[in-house]
């Protein structure tokens, strides 16, 4: 269902109500409530210390949030229920002069499951992520790539309902990614709802079904990613004429234009009507190309993060 | 459950490790050199020894010859000058020639007079050679006294028997009441040598701890575990695992030593003959050995908590060495006078309970509430200690180089799990 969007998302899964916690005089997280769908992999973006981490680990338990609530399937969220959550922090969390499959047996036996169960179950997934045969083997002796697959193992082993991964493809090869990205849509599949934060957006746009963006300790944009891209103004169009021939100027709602790969980009002011430039267009001559381009995550990202913080940079100027 | 899967993992890791393996083998045998050198010196130091004996009477020498023979065996052996017709004074010339030389370690001249006012000069080159004149001191007044029985016509076996020593029995007397012969110095030694195992494991196993919490902290296992078990649990699940191996260290070792002394061989000189110690003293040196081991470890693991490398560390896990230290110094004050106030309190005092509390046991069994109470006081500092460590642990991994202010400290301690 990852890339269904029109798909109907479940009733919440997690549900974090005024969730505030601050430093000393750092608002880390200030009033912050949001909910994640069931069944879904939901982004959890933000610039750095937007306060992901801290709101991740305010769920993880790790830090005492100052106030707030957090609910897990309806219910407050004790060390029991955190027993069905699985968690991958950013740096690899792994002990490094362990074995691989003593590693994930600790690490299902830190989530309840009983030892001769853990074991089997570590077995299974060593195979699935293709390290049989380095089970024996220290985390030390593994590629980076491979630590990252144990890790993983080590957070679906268990059969968790979430599971919250935090930047787990950083500093992997494009092909390790591909590996791990189809393992989440795999387990995402299976029934378990995904928290996916990180700054690589593109990837979040591969995977995610919806997105929350949070910045300054605040959620400043939320909800489906279809629908986020929607409501999201289209702020350019590419065209070209058959002939090949030059943009006019003046044509209107246009900025600026800008040559691309043999046709042209036109960026748009605000509100600007397309039907209107599609027929000017048409008068000047024969059209070969007119699509409306779908802004992309990154520049949604930028577009909004700098809204917010009352950057006066037209969206336009940043995006790629 | 979790708890025992942080133990288990602690203990396998460190067993499986090379450090251990290495540190098995080669502890004993820098101990065994520390033992074997002075051994080997200290032969040295004590070759025999000669005495000059000048007897211008000629009627010492030889009785002091059979009793020094008698006494000391081969250590010391005296070597008669003979005036040959020559002056006392010429005599006296020579013996001191002799010590000079270095040829002897000391000279005896007896007085001509020496029946009657029983006086000797004696002649030694330095401080260190007049140690020889405690050997000779016993033998030479056994020798006037034997002339002068003789010399009042008391006959030879009652001169054995008025010169007879006095044999001494110790007894130690317990409060039950009963008094019992115990090897004093045999209890001594061992005891010194539990102290030194309990003080070098701590050294050893506190900085294990101090190590890996800040490896956890590292690493960001601490997150995954942090997520899964409350922190006090999961710095009780490290002591325990942490210690449990130091512990199997510790019973090789001592199980070795005991293989060998029953077949006859003898480590260095070392045996290991527990039946010098009674039962109570044996259970109360694994008890203070196993609280005291891991109050340590929870104290290293608070630093390790609050630092983020061990260099870091290094000077927050002084003032723990100290509190090892301290007790080490006030040894020779308590065995003075183990029932003293000062010893009391100071056992009482969870941090040099497991030394100064057991040696009192050793020296003279404290009453049984005071060595229950140190048990009790020493479970309630681990208890303490560990759930702060493990409270630290929190602030720590927040902690980006600063250290925490008092305030934040005093807010995270309130904080339940």
């Amino acid at each position: 269902m990852s890339h269904d969007p029109t798909g109907p998302v479940g009733e919440a899964v997690l549900e974090i109500r005024g969730l505030c916690k601050s430093y000393g005089k750092v608002h880390a997280v200030k009033n912050l409530s949001l909910s994640i769908p069931q069944g879904a992999i939901h982004g959890f973006l933000g610039p750095n210390g937007a306060g992901k981490t801290t709101t991740i680990r305010s769920i993880m338990n790790i830090v005492v949030p100052d106030g707030g609530e957090i609910l897990f399937g309806g219910h407050p969220l004790d060390r029991q229920r955190l027993d069905r959550i699985g968690y991958l922090p950013e740096e690899r969390g792994l002990y490094r002069k362990m074995t691989c499959l003593d590693q994930l047996v600790f690490l299902a036996e830190l989530k309840s499951v009983p030892r001769s169960e853990a074991r089997h179950k570590a077995e299974a997934w060593l195979e699935r992520v293709g390290l049989s045969d380095w089970a024996g083997r220290k985390i030390d002796a593994l590629s980076k790539g491979m630590q990252q697959k144990v890790q993983l193992a080590s957070v679906f082993q268990f059969d968790p309902e979430l599971v919250i991964l935090d930047e787990p493809f950083s500093g992997l090869d494009p092909l390790n990614v591909e590996v791990l990205r189809d393992i989440i849509r795999e387990e995402n599949r299976r029934g378990c709802t995904i928290i996916f934060s990180t700054h690589m957006l593109p990837e979040a746009e591969k995977l995610c079904d919806s997105i929350c963006l949070i910045e300054g300790g605040e959620v400043i944009l939320e909800g489906d990613l279809a629908k986020v891209k929607r409501d999201f103004p289209l702020d350019s169009v590419k065209a070209a004429f058959v002939d090949g021939r030059d943009m006019p100027s003046g044509l209107p709602g246009v900025l600026r234009t800008e040559r691309n790969e043999g046709a042209w980009s036109l960026i748009l002011s605000e509100g600007a009507d397309h039907q209107k430039l599609l027929d000017g267009l048409r008068e000047e001559g024969a059209l070969s190309l007119f699509s409306a381009h779908r802004p992309s995550l990154d520049e949604i990202f930028i577009s909004a993060v700098r809204k917010r913080r009352g950057a006066a940079f037209a969206t336009q100027e940043v995006a790629s | 459950m979790k708890l025992w899967a942080i133990i288990r993992r602690e203990y396998k890791e460190r067993v499986k490790s090379k450090g251990f393996v290495i540190s098995t083998v080669l502890i004993p045998l820098l101990m065994s050199m520390t033992i074997i050198i002075p051994m080997l010196m200290g032969d040295r130091v004590e070759e025999r020894r000669t005495v000059a004996v000048l007897d211008s009477e000629g009627r010492w020498f030889k009785d002091l010859q059979d009793i020094v023979a008698e006494q000391s065996g081969d250590g010391l052996e005296l070597m008669a000058v003979e005036l040959n017709g020559r002056s006392l004074e010429q005599g006296i010339q020579e013996v001191q020639d002799l010590v000079t030389q270095g040829t002897v370690n000391g000279g005896i001249v007896f007085d001509p007079d020496f029946m009657e006012n029983g006086k000797l000069r004696f002649y030694v080159k330095s401080v260190a050679a007049g140690l020889a004149s405690d050997s000779l001191r016993p033998a030479v007044n056994a020798v006037l006294r034997k002339a002068r029985y003789a010399e009042a016509g008391i006959s030879e076996d009652l001169t054995e028997y008025l010169l007879s020593y006095t044999d001494w029995e110790r007894l130690t007397v317990s409060e039950e009441g009963d008094a019992t012969a115990r090897d004093e110095r045999g209890v001594f030694g061992m005891a010194m040598t539990l102290i030194m195992m309990l003080y070098m494991m701590v050294i050893l196993y506190g900085q294990q701890t101090l190590v890996g919490v800040i490896e956890e902290k590292t690493s960001r296992v601490v997150e995954v575990l942090l997520s899964s078990v409350p922190s006090s649990q999961m710095m009780l699940g490290k002591i325990l695992g942490i210690g449990a191996a130091g512990l199997t260290q510790v019973a090789i070792w001592v199980l070795s030593l005991y293989l060998a002394s029953t077949r006859g061989i003898s480590i260095a000189g070392m045996t290991f003959d527990a039946s010098v110690l009674s039962p109570f003293i044996l259970v109360s040196f694994l008890l203070f050995f196993i609280l005291g081991f891991m109050m340590y470890s929870a104290l290293f693991a608070g630093v390790g908590a609050l630092c983020n490398t061990i260099q870091e560390a290094q000077p927050f896990s002084t003032p723990i060495m100290m509190f090892i230290i301290i007790p080490m110094l006030m040894l020779t004050v308590v065995m003075q006078d183990p029932g003293g106030t000062l010893a009391t309190v100071m056992s009482l005092i969870p941090m040099f309970t497991p030394v100064l509390m057991f040696i009192r046991v050793i020296l003279e069994t404290p009453p049984m509430w005071q060595v229950v109470l140190s048990w009790v006081l020493l479970l309630v500092a681990i208890v303490v200690f560990s759930r702060t460590a493990g409270k630290l642990f929190r602030v720590g991994i927040l902690m980006h180089g600063a250290a925490p202010s008092w305030g934040t400290l005093l807010k995270v301690m309130r904080q339940s799990d």
